[in-house]
This record gives C-alpha cells, sequence and structure tokens, in this order.
C-alpha cells in the first residue's frame, strides 16, 4: 500500500513535469520577464485576484446561514434534495450553467427587467458582475455542505455543556460553534478562492472583454493564437506561485478543524424558536429557488425551441462515451487518491507535519497548476513520440483522471485522518494490516468514498478543455458535441444536449446519494 | 465484468489503423456530419479511386499550431481551413509548398495569385442584426462605432472574427482607432471568445449587432425559414475572411493533394462547400440557393496578409489596452 502510494503521487507528479517540459524544450526558451514591465500583465493579476476573493468570500459568507439552517432545524422539507441539488450545482458543466444564466439574467433575460426596475439601472450581466454570480452559483452550495458536515460533528455534549453553563445564544456562537467552523470556513476560502482564480470557461464566457480577464485566460489566448510559449509559461509560473502558495498557506493553518472526533450520537442541539426559525426557514426557501431559476430558465428556452427536429439517436454514443471516460477517470483518480493517502496519513499520525504538508501539496497540485498548460504540454511532449490521432482518447481519461484526483484527495483525507484519529492506535496495538484494516476502515470511510465517487464522476463529465486539444471525432463526448451544436447554429439542439447532460449528473448524484443513505 | 473491459480495450488497441492516401487536417465544424466535410470526401473519393482522411482540430489556429510543433513529423499531407491572415506565418515557418495548379477560374474579386494557398471559400465579416428590432439600421462602420447600439463581438486574441473586426477598425480608422475602440465599448455588451458563444447570445436576444458574416442571414432562410436577420451593409466596405487550402512541405503524396486542391475549386464541390460551411464560393457559376443573390455584397477593404503578420501584434496590444470600459 506505502508503495503504492509513492508511484501513485510520483504519476501525478510526472504529468505535471512532463508538460512543463514539453513546453519548456518546444520553444528552447525560459519565461518572458519582460512581462513583468507590461501594465497589462498587473492588470489582469490584480483582477485575477480581485474576483477570486471577492467569489470565496461571498460564497463562504452566505452559505454559513444556509450551513446552520440546515443544521439547527430538523423537519426542514426536502433536506436531502436540497443538499443533492447543492452538488449538482457545484458540478454543474459551466457551459450548462452559462447558458441559463444568460437566459435568465442576460439582455432579454426572464428576470433583467425585474433588476432594471428595482435598482433603476442599466443592467449588464457580462463583466465582474456575471462572473460573480457564476462563481457564488457554483460554490456557495458546495461551502454549505461543507460547513453543514462540520456543524454536524459537533458533540452533543459541548451542547449540553451550554445549557449547564447558560451561555447566551452569542457566547454559544463564539465559544462553541466558531472555533469548530473556522478551520473547514478557511480551508473552503482557500479552496474556493483556487477554483476561481483558476476559472477558466465562466471567465472567457462572462467576463465581457479585456478588462476582466484571469490569468488562465490570459495564457490560453497567449498559447492560442500567437503561440507564444514564453509569455504563456511566465504566466504559469505566477500563477502556480499565487494559487499554490496560498493553498499551502491555508492547508497549513486551516487543517486543525478536520480532526474533531466523531462521537456518533446526534440527539440533542438547541432549537431556534420564534422569528430566528422564520427567518432561517425563508433563507432555506429562497435559496432553494435561487438555485433552481438557471435550470428551470433553461427548460422553458428549450421548450420555446420551434423547430423540434431533434433527434435521440446521434446523442446515444457521446452519452455512453462521456459515462465511460467518465467512470474510467473517477474510479482511477479515486484509487490513486486513496493510495497516496497512505504515506501522507503516516507523516500525519507520526506529527511529521512539514511532510506531510508537501505531500499533500504534491498530491493536490493538479488544482492549481494552470489545465490549460497541462493540456498542451502533454501535446506537445507526446505529440512526437505517440500517434496522438490513435491515442487521444486514452490521454483524455489521463488527464480527467489527473484533474479529479485533487478533488478525490480533498473529500477522502479529512475522514480518513478522522478514522486514524479514533482507531489508529487501536489498530496498531491490534497490528492489524492490509485486509483486516480495511475491513473496519471501509464501513468508516464507505459514505464520504461514495459521495467522492459521484463527485469526481460527474466533475470529470462536464469537461471539454482536455478534450479540446486531445479528442478525436469518432469518441465525441457529450459536452464537446453541445459545443459543436451551438458552434454550427443548432441552439435547441445544444439546449437539449446540455439537459441530458444535466439530468445525466443529477441521476448519478441521486443514485450515489440513495446508496449512501441506505448505510447511513 | 474486468475481464470483458481488458479484452475490449486489447481489441481496441491492437485494431490496425490503415494509413490512408491522403491526410488532412481542417477544422471540428468542416468535417462533422452536418458540414461539408463528409460529402466532400465521399465526391472526392469516387473521382480520385483513393481514401482520404480528415484530421479535426478545434478551428484554424490550431491547423496552424499542430503543424508548428509537428514540423517535418507531421502525417498531414494537406491542410485545410486557415485563412488569408495566418498564410504569411505558416509560409514563413516553411510549413507548405507550392501547389503549381491553375487559378484561372477563381472570382476576380478575390483577385487570388498565390503561389503556395488555394482559396476554398470566403466570406465579408459584417454585423447582422434582427430587422424586427432595428428598423433602421446603420450604414457605416463609424456610425456603429458612434451610436449606442448594443453590439457583441468576438475576442481579436482568440477567434478570426475578432480579427477581423481589429483589421476592420484598423483600415477604417487609422492612427485614431485607439479612440474608436474606446467608443465602441462603452456599448459593447460583451466581448466573446469564438463565434458561436457571441452569435447564440445575439439569438437570444442580447444585443441589436453581432459580429458575423455576409453569409449567416442565408442560413437562416435555407434551414430555419427566418427572413428577419440581416447584415448591415457598411459604406467604408468590409474585410474580407479567405478560407485556404495548402500542401505540407512534407508530403510524399503531392501529386493527389494536388488532385483534391483542384477539386476543391470545382463546381461540385463549391456548391458542397457553400451550402454547408455557409461561406460564399470562390469561382463564377455555382448554382446555389435563391438567398445567397439576396447577401449583401460589399467592396473588400483590408490589409495584405504579409501586413497583418507585420503588425498584428502592435495592434493587439492597441485593442487590449484601449477596448477597456
Amino acid at each position: 500500500m506505502k508503495i503504492a502510494g509513492w508511484v501513485s503521487l510520483a504519476l501525478t507528479v510526472l504529468t505535471t513535469v512532463f508538460a512543463f517540459q514539453g513546453l519548456i524544450g518546444f520553444s528552447n526558451q525560459g519565461p518572458d520577464w519582460a512581462l513583468l514591465s507590461d501594465h497589462y500583465f498587473y492588470g489582469i493579476l490584480a483582477f485575477s485576484v480581485k474576483q477570486a476573493l471577492l467569489s470565496a468570500v461571498c460564497s463562504v459568507v452566505l452559505a454559513w446561514p444556509i450551513a446552520r439552517a440546515l443544521y439547527y432545524i430538523p423537519g426542514l422539507p426536502a433536506r436531502r434534495g436540497f443538499l443533492a441539488l447543492c452538488l449538482l450545482c457545484f458540478v454543474m458543466p459551466s457551459l450548462v450553467l452559462i447558458t441559463g444564466l444568460v437566459a435568465l439574467l442576460g439582455r432579454s433575460g426572464l428576470l433583467s427587467p425585474l433588476i432594471i426596475s428595482a435598482t433603476g439601472h442599466e443592467w449588464n450581466l457580462y463583466g465582474l458582475n456575471g462572473i460573480l454570480i457564476a462563481h457564488i452559483y457554483l460554490n456557495m452550495p458546495f461551502a454549505v455542505r461543507g460547513l453543514y458536515q462540520q456543524l454536524k460533528s459537533i458533540p452533543d455534549s459541548s451542547w449540553k455543556l451550554s445549557v449547564q453553563l447558560k451561555l447566551s445564544r452569542w457566547q454559544r456562537l463564539r465559544i462553541i460553534e466558531w472555533p469548530s467552523l473556522r478551520g473547514t470556513m478557511l480551508v473552503l476560502f482557500g479552496f474556493i478562492f483556487v477554483l476561481c482564480f483558476n476559472s477558466f470557461a465562466t471567465v472567457l464566457a462572462l467576463g465581457g472583454g479585456p478588462q476582466s480577464t484571469t490569468l488562465e485566460v490570459a495564457i490560453y489566448q497567449a498559447l492560442k493564437y500567437d503561440f507564444n510559449i514564453p509569455e504563456a509559461l511566465m504566466l504559469a509560473w505566477v500563477q502556480l506561485l499565487i494559487a499554490g502558495g496560498l493553498f499551502l498557506m491555508v492547508s497549513r493553518f486551516g487543517s486543525t478543524g478536520w480532526l474533531s472526533v466523531d462521537t456518533g450520537s446526534h440527539e440533542w442541539k438547541p432549537r431556534p424558536v420564534g422569528w430566528r426559525l422564520r427567518l432561517m426557514k425563508c433563507g432555506y426557501y429562497l435559496v432553494w429557488g435561487i438555485l433552481l431559476l438557471p435550470i428551470l430558465a433553461l427548460l422553458l428556452g428549450f421548450a420555446e425551441g420551434d423547430q423540434l427536429r431533434l433527434e435521440w439517436l446521434p446523442l446515444i454514443k457521446p452519452t455512453l462515451t462521456t459515462l465511460a471516460l467518465g467512470v474510467i477517470a473517477a474510479s482511477v483518480g479515486m484509487a490513486l487518491a486513496y493510495s497516496m493517502l497512505s504515506p501522507i496519513r503516516q507523516f500525519n499520525a507520526s506529527g511529521l507535519s512539514r511532510k506531510r504538508l508537501v505531500l499533500e501539496w504534491l498530491a493536490t497540485h493538479a488544482l492549481v497548476a494552470p489545465a490549460m498548460v497541462i493540456s498542451v504540454g502533454m501535446f506537445i511532449f507526446w505529440l512526437p513520440i505517440i500517434d496522438i490521432d490513435q491515442w487521444g482518447i486514452v490521454f483524455v481519461a489521463i488527464l480527467n483522471t489527473a484533474m479529479v484526483v485533487p478533488f478525490a484527495v480533498q473529500k477522502l483525507k479529512p475522514r480518513l485522518y478522522q478514522f486514524d484519529a479514533q482507531y489508529g492506535a487501536l489498530a496498531r496495538s491490534l497490528k492489524l494490516k492490509g485486509w483486516s484494516l480495511w475491513k473496519i476502515e471501509w464501513p468508516f470511510v464507505r459514505s464520504v468514498f461514495l459521495s467522492s465517487y459521484a463527485l469526481v464522476l460527474v466533475l470529470s463529465m462536464g469537461d471539454v478543455a482536455i478534450f479540446s486539444i486531445f479528442g478525436t471525432q469518432e469518441w465525441t463526448t457529450l459536452p464537446w458535441l453541445i459545443y459543436g451544436y451551438a458552434g454550427t447554429y443548432r441552439i435547441a439542439e445544444a439546449s437539449m444536449a446540455s439537459l441530458i447532460l444535466l439530468a445525466l449528473c443529477a441521476l448519478i448524484l441521486w443514485l450515489f446519494e440513495k446508496a449512501q443513505s441506505k448505510h447511513a | 465484468m474486468k475481464k470483458t473491459l481488458f479484452a475490449a480495450a486489447l481489441l481496441w488497441v491492437s485494431v490496425p489503423t490503415f494509413a490512408a492516401d491522403l491526410t488532412v487536417y481542417t477544422y471540428d465544424s468542416f468535417v462533422s456530419e452536418w458540414g461539408p466535410g463528409p460529402k466532400l470526401e465521399k465526391a472526392f473519393e469516387a473521382q480520385c479511386q483513393c481514401d482520404i482522411e480528415f484530421i479535426a482540430v478545434e478551428d484554424g489556429v490550431s491547423i496552424l499550431n499542430r503543424l508548428r510543433i509537428e514540423k517535418r513529423k507531421t502525417k498531414a499531407d494537406v491542410i485545410l481551413g486557415i485563412d488569408d491572415a495566418l498564410i504569411e506565418s505558416a509560409r514563413n515557418e516553411g510549413l507548405v509548398q507550392s501547389h503549381n495548379i491553375s487559378l484561372t477560374g477563381l472570382k476576380q474579386e478575390l483577385n487570388w495569385h498565390d503561389p503556395d494557398f488555394v482559396p476554398f471559400d470566403y466570406g465579408y465579416f459584417a454585423f447582422v442584426y434582427d430587422s424586427r428590432k432595428v428598423k433602421s439600421p446603420v450604414t457605416s462602420l463609424r456610425e456603429l462605432i458612434e451610436s449606442d447600439a448594443s453590439v457583441i463581438y468576438q475576442d481579436p486574441r482568440t477567434s478570426t472574427p475578432g480579427q477581423g473586426l481589429m483589421l476592420w477598425v484598423k483600415s477604417v480608422y487609422g492612427d485614431q482607432a485607439n479612440k474608436a475602440w474606446g467608443q465602441l465599448a462603452t456599448h459593447t455588451v460583451t466581448v466573446t471568445k469564438g463565434w458561436w458563444e457571441a452569435y447564440s447570445m445575439f439569438l437570444k436576444g442580447d444585443a441589436d449587432y453581432v459580429l458575423s458574416y455576409n453569409t449567416s442571414p442565408a442560413y437562416h432562410v435555407v434551414t430555419e425559414n427566418k427572413s428577419q436577420y440581416k447584415a448591415a451593409a457598411f459604406s467604408e466596405g468590409h474585410v474580407a475572411q479567405i478560407e485556404v487550402a495548402a500542401i505540407t512541405k512534407t508530403s510524399p503524396n503531392k501529386a493527389l493533394a494536388q488532385q483534391l486542391l483542384a477539386f476543391l475549386i470545382s463546381p461540385q464541390a463549391q456548391t458542397i462547400i457553400a451550402t454547408n460551411n455557409w461561406m460564399l464560393p470562390v469561382i463564377d457559376g455555382v448554382e446555389l440557393p435563391d438567398v445567397f443573390s439576396q447577401l449583401i455584397m460589399p467592396e473588400r477593404i483590408g490589409f495584405s496578409s504579409t501586413q497583418v503578420a507585420k503588425q498584428r501584434k502592435k495592434w493587439l496590444k492597441e485593442w487590449r489596452s484601449s477596448a477597456t470600459r
């Protein structure tokens, strides 16, 4: 297991090394340092940081009251459905979300007249507005889930003690809730910041021009038309430095919260009453509505499509290809993540926190490495060596796997640390190893494993960036088909394919959620 | 289950690939089932008794980039789908060879004498509007830029129409281009990455004008029976985009490649291309749906591909610093 762990880590790191080697070797040049004296560079840097900061702060702050409502009100209707919807929002392919948002808030969007008459101002979705709305839509629900999970881990004994000590509402928040959430909030903040900092499709589609460009988009632009590798490398190193540095810092300071021991029993906690209860409920229903709106707008737009000469048959093979690629990426990705966590857990258990941090960073580095650079670099590296037209789909699978590994690691890590904290010593003293250890570990991680599997499966199914570089005609995926349809004026077919993709994602999440709850 | 999967994987890997007689690099939408590629392939294979294979990449720029990476190791015999603005880069990097075929049948207005590249379709960049919404459309680029009509266009760093507008503004405004960009930015809804994002937003009603082609209205008439979409004719003239094909420097099948290029400018291929790629034919006398005769046919302005290759970087920098709101 330990060797497998090191091998998995090496494979993940090698992918990135090959990619950079490809780019550096091809151009025979280092980064373009002259960019550092170009004020345009500082403009995009400032914008990247600003939008990511705003997106992350808003997502976490808005998620907090909703997570509290979920936690404190036991009889909340459709709670499970809400949590599933939260996950669906997080993994929603950006193309689908953008179509929905434009139908809702674009110039002729369903809600735009309302906004204009309410504020009295001209409303434009494109620009910082649109980027923030999309980023919050994608990430706030994710934060809700994270914070809710963390709240659930507050042991009953703390609440009982708070009653005995006659703590006020404010004191309970400060003494019990906040310390348990602090670490999670910081990690969530860092995670969302990095996701938004590296955001690509959303910024490209809703950015609205050169004034709202992020580093990732600038890398794409440098590689795309000019094939300006030195400029792309310079931008890539800056991005890696900032996003990677921040991520390292956050995991350094924010990881304590994960370690709280699970008490297993949840019987008593304070209940809100009166106007507080009503306010919480209102917030809950409001978010339900907000999250559903873009999806509804998509449905309406599809129904309006007047020429319903839609054929289902051509969609079957791409749908199956998408599923197959997703299953491969998710399965291999989960296996890699699980095994590379084994040396990391060992360092964690033996208190070697610096080593642990380095490995953690390496395991999740694909999250901060610019996806565009990795894909293009891999392409350049392998093109002279392998027949990419024949093997392209294999690369799609490999890179999709590399893309989901950090998510799998992020999700599995806290649960496994928790296992080690609770049962590690016992397992060691009983000399449990291999299969017998697995037998007690599996039931403990099962539900987290299943939910992570569903998450990475659906995440990898939405990819178009990697496919655009390695994809081949005969293995077209559903998201790629959406691009294809839309690119040739076939907007109605594009919405239909979008809806199928969304329904597929929803179905997968629902199935896994069901499998999970059976054993919960 | 594992065994079956493994067997299937082995089978897939070991399927022998028959190298085609001629390999053509082109862009995705050209070979999609509704694009001209499959029909062209059928027609040409019947004529040459050979097997041709299309390898599709994202777009015209990607074709060139792929060739740059592969250099002498490329499988491509023919590249099909880069545009006239990219010609000089491809030539300067030594990626193509001369075609040696006769270009006498080409339309006069193209004024085409290139020894390496053969044009196979073209179109004029144009602003498209919905005539039910815009009753009195603008008649010049200056009028559009000085108006307050909402506009969507594409990023010149990532799309060819965007680059077309850059050249258009440059040829109309010259040294004053930066002011024009600033003025346009005040009523620009958004600048998109590619053509489809812009066009689909426009179809949803998000802007009065969208940058597209003078041929776009033909699509709506022929396949959707909608005649409200029109291209605005500008008095300063329009910039054209000419899509070209060429034989790669390393091709071992030059004779067959020449035959393909000659076929591309034959009436049979031109009809297929025009009605499936929604661009104009490069020769006269091609039979086309009626609507093609109602398209605006503007005067052509712009720069030579040599000028573009030399100035593009400078003009891009000018655009990115002045097109901010």
